[in-house]
């Protein structure tokens, strides 16, 4: 967590020599890319250039073809599941709530699993979970079909809160949302990186997202991965890049991103 | 403490200090919360002005952090926070921290009544919804015969494929099975009476009569009925059938009136395969218990049955077809949302066809003996 002011100089997770291929298609060439403590990392590209399958990779999910991932220097399959639940939480782009429990008790489920804390207080702990990823108390005894699309994106931040990951995985948090409730999840984002000092890595295309929230961010086009600042982006001569921070939609982040660096 | 700064998979917490000044080292986490609680509770009955020292711990998590707002909620003097934990105790203490809302709990002699009231609900609800059901696909099923142009061979095809060629091998594996379960049973019962000849006979008109068709139709009600409840209940689940009325097709006849035919014309076919298989099984036993060639046997079967007896258990197929096709796919469409209602809908549509299958065999049973047949 201290390391979120200073940054140092081990990574929190790095990935080296990423292959994977599809058929013949090689989604991933040879990505290297290191994630540091405490940063809100943005991974953007365009739809299909793998970038939900980066993020399985990182997390252990999917077996890249070649390369490795470390995580605080161990490699990802060496984590044991117990350290694994500590180390990430992950929102899956559907949410993936398990439809048979309510929300309570999915957040509940790792703590129930991992610890011997007695339900009650378990379900303090869930309840500020809950109150923290911005539901209502009277939403925790829903179940997931009962939810909206941004009430299930909530929940799951909650449960992937759970056990206070240091890092926290964040698979298109706004997509399907209404801007209003997409700024919402932005500002949460925020909020949780700074209260709780957790890393946190978005998948997304959202350009608000990653101009306002993320302090760097990792472009993949054509199976490379390109990583910087925004600021610096903005300046690279590559022309999905180019494209991608100079369209009609990136002016408004764009100016969302100035007013919001204003106010900060 | 030693370990006090290590961030191992088991954290340390000390207590020390004395008076009404304690001090906290080590990780307050989810870990050591319980261990935290204990010894400050003691602590906190003991004395009556508290400050607590929290300058030295190395790690705090939301659990701990609630623990430390909830103490400072008592009265209890946070001191030396250090700036790190600042903003997490800042943004967990300006949380409302209510507890979880839970659902008044009701005495197990009401749950047990309201169960059984709820039970009669359902079964009153359940009759209603099959025979309106049924109604609904006898009238779409005249209306696809009387414009056969409006059917969909394809669709029929595949489900003909699906239900009846791709069960051709269990379901003969079942049918040699029982004849030959049948076959010993009868040669045990009738060898005392020097009846064992009869055998045949017996395995013959059971098989013809009632077991093909009866081990058939539980066959695939196991199997297709089920298919039938998890395709059309996920396709449900996920929305599909929702794209379908909004495109302007009607659900009931691209899913429920395929199925139909193709069930209703590849039951009496499976059921065919059954009898002869059955006949196949019937042979082996012959052969083995009775010492009777194959061919000696088949002339003794056709002595023994008749163009009724297969008759009589051709006929029952299609409506035993009819009845798991309706309840399957009935099942499928009541599926809500989630992956456990798939679950309990496709167990309730197999539950049911096979018993509907039994109600059924034996009401034709009565109704046949008082025909004559």
């Amino acid at each position: 967590m201290s390391a979120a002011r200073h940054k140092q100089a081990e990574p929190i997770l790095s990935a080296r020599g990423i292959v994977n291929r599809f058929g013949k298609q090689r989604v991933h060439d040879k990505l290297d890319l290191d994630i540091e403590a405490g940063e809100v990392l943005g991974i953007a590209g365009g739809s299909g250039s793998g970038k939900t399958v980066l993020l399985k990779t990182l997390i252990g999910l999917h077996q890249p073809d070649s390369g490795k991932v470390l995580i605080e220097g161990k490699p990802i399959d060496a984590v044991g599941a117990e350290e694994k639940a500590a180390l990430i939480g992950v929102l899956f782009q559907q949410g993936a709530l398990f439809s048979s429990l309510s929300v309570s008790q999915n957040v509940m489920l790792p703590m129930r699993e991992y610890t011997d804390l007695p339900a009650a207080e378990q379900e303090q702990i869930a309840a500020v979970k809950i109150e923290l990823a911005g539901l209502s108390a009277d939403s925790a005894v829903k179940f997931p079909a009962q939810l909206s699309g941004g009430m299930v994106k909530r929940a799951a931040l909650a449960r992937a809160l759970a056990l206070d990951p240091r890092m926290l995985f964040l698979d298109e948090p706004t997509s399907d949302l209404d801007p209003l409730t997409a700024s919402g999840i932005d500002e949460l984002i925020m909020q949780l990186n700074r209260g709780l000092g957790v890393t946190v890595v978005i998948v997304t295309h959202d350009l608000t997202t990653l101009m306002t929230v993320c302090d760097r961010v990792a472009v993949l086009v054509d199976g490379k991965i390109t990583v910087g600042t925004i600021d610096k982006l903005a300046q690279s001569h590559d022309p999905w890049i180019h494209d991608f921070l100079h369209g009609p939609r990136a002016q408004g982040a764009m100016n969302a991103r100035k007013t919001h660096h204003g106010i900060r | 403490m030693a370990g006090a700064t290590s961030n191992s998979s088991s954290p340390i917490l000390a207590v020390d200090g004395n008076g009404d000044r304690l001090a906290l080292d080590g990780v307050l986490g989810i870990r050591t919360l319980d261990q935290a609680r204990h010894t400050l509770e003691q602590w906190r009955k003991q004395r009556k002005a508290q400050v607590l020292d929290v300058s030295k711990l190395s790690g705090l998590d939301t659990p701990g952090a609630m623990f430390l707002c909830e103490l400072r909620d008592k009265h209890v003097e946070l001191a030396g926070v250090q700036p790190k934990h600042e903003a997490l105790l800042e943004l967990i203490g300006g949380l409302q921290r209510k507890p979880l809302v839970k659902p008044p709990a009701v005495p197990r002699w009401r749950q047990l009544v309201i169960q059984l009231g709820k039970g009669a609900d359902d079964f009153w609800r359940d009759s209603i919804d099959i025979t309106a059901f049924v109604g609904r696909t006898v009238s779409a099923l005249g209306h696809a015969l009387m414009h056969p142009s409006s059917l969909r061979p394809a669709s029929i095809s595949r489900q003909i494929a699906e239900t009846g060629i791709n069960a051709l091998p269990i379901v003969g594996l079942m049918a040699v099975m029982i004849s030959v379960v049948i076959g010993y049973q009868s040669v045990a019962q009738l060898r005392p009476y020097g009846g064992e000849d009869f055998t045949i006979g017996l395995i013959a008109v059971s098989v013809l009569r009632e077991m093909g068709v009866l081990i058939t139709a539980i066959m695939v009600a196991g199997r297709s009925g089920s298919a039938f409840t998890a395709e059309i209940g996920v396709m449900k689940a996920r929305e599909e059938i929702d794209a379908l009325n909004s495109m302007g097709l009607q659900p009931f006849d691209l899913l429920v009136i395929p199925r139909m035919i193709g069930l209703i014309i590849a039951l009496p076919l499976l059921t065919f395969f059954a009898d002869i298989m059955g006949l196949l099984g019937g042979a082996v036993i012959a052969q083995s218990l009775l010492h009777i060639s194959p061919s000696q046997d088949f002339e003794r079967v056709r002595e023994a049955v008749d163009m009724s007896d297969l008759f009589v258990g051709l006929v029952k197929a299609p409506v035993f077809a009819f009845f798991i096709a309706t309840v399957g796919c009935m099942h499928g469409l009541r599926v809500r949302g989630s992956a456990e209602s798939v679950g309990r809908e496709t167990t309730r549509a197999v539950v049911k066809a096979i018993f509907l299958v039994i109600v059924f065999d034996a009401l034709f049973s009565v109704f046949f003996e008082k025909v004559g047949l």
